[in-house]
């Protein structure tokens, strides 16, 4: 089982939770996963052609996706994944 | 002594950033090595994407501020920065060993105090840094109040409470 840590902003998608769990075995699958359990987070993650929306930041433990295999990254039973989005500020 | 030394050439190029871009917002990390920054990284702001301002972790005001303006509008008062571009600086930080030192940004029309978002983001992020093996980045901003005599002060924000950094040229 994934662990996935869900943003504040994505929580009102997840009813509040902070942290949900997956079965997958990439990245790509755990965005298909989450999204049958909670209808509308693909669409925040992903732009219309399926790559990570640019101001998103998905870290695998603690390294950044892009750094791995983009969307195509491994998961094992375990491992924690964290949705976070870009800085930003006022 | 200071808690960073940012060399003089680094620091008329953040104006140069802040003045490039306003009316609007500019954004971008310092990094070096020890306490002296050597390197600027100009990130893009995308807060005028779709869907970015829905995206950031904002508080409740900002959102609704923003949503009452116009894309580019929005940008004047707030940034986001791009992932992938801050992919690609940090990136580049590992290849020439470098540390990310601090997070900037500008005040087009305000002073150079974090505001209300500034700190909540930053303590959304006092976790993230840790998480991601980076040390807590002192915070750092320009203010062009006053556009003939730029201002630059810099600040940690630590559990939701702001502290002046001490910054001094080399």
């Amino acid at each position: 089982m994934i662990k996935v840590r869900i943003p504040t902003p994505l929580r009102p998608l997840t009813k509040g939770q902070g942290e949900v769990e997956a079965q997958a075995g990439s990245i790509a699958s755990m965005i298909e996963t989450l999204d049958q359990a909670h209808p509308g987070l693909k669409d925040r993650l992903c732009d219309e052609t399926g790559e990570l929306r640019r101001f998103v930041n998905i870290y695998v433990n603690e390294e950044d996706i892009r750094f791995l295999k983009g969307k195509e990254t491994s998961l094992n039973d375990g491992d924690e994944v964290s949705i976070v989005p870009a800085i930003a500020g006022g | 002594m200071a808690d960073l030394v940012i060399p003089q050439p680094i620091l008329d190029e953040l104006v140069a950033h802040a003045r490039a871009l306003d009316p609007y917002e500019c954004c971008g990390f310092l990094a070096g090595t020890g306490q002296t920054v050597s390197r600027v990284y100009r990130i893009k702001n995308i807060v005028s994407l779709e869907g970015a301002a829905d995206a950031a972790a904002f508080d409740e005001a900002k959102v609704q501020h923003l949503s009452r303006l116009t894309p580019d509008e929005r940008a004047e008062i707030a940034f986001i920065m791009d992932a992938q571009e801050m992919f690609h600086a940090v990136k580049d930080m590992r290849k020439n060993g470098l540390t990310l030192q601090v997070v900037y940004h500008s005040h087009p029309h305000d002073p150079a105090r974090p505001s209300v978002t500034d700190i909540k983001i930053a303590d959304d992020w006092e976790e993230n840094w840790a998480r991601l093996n980076l040390t807590l980045p002192i915070y750092l901003l320009i203010s062009l109040k006053d556009k003939t005599c730029p201002d630059i002060r810099a600040y940690w924000i630590k559990k939701g409470a702001v502290t002046p950094a001490r910054i001094g040229p080399a």
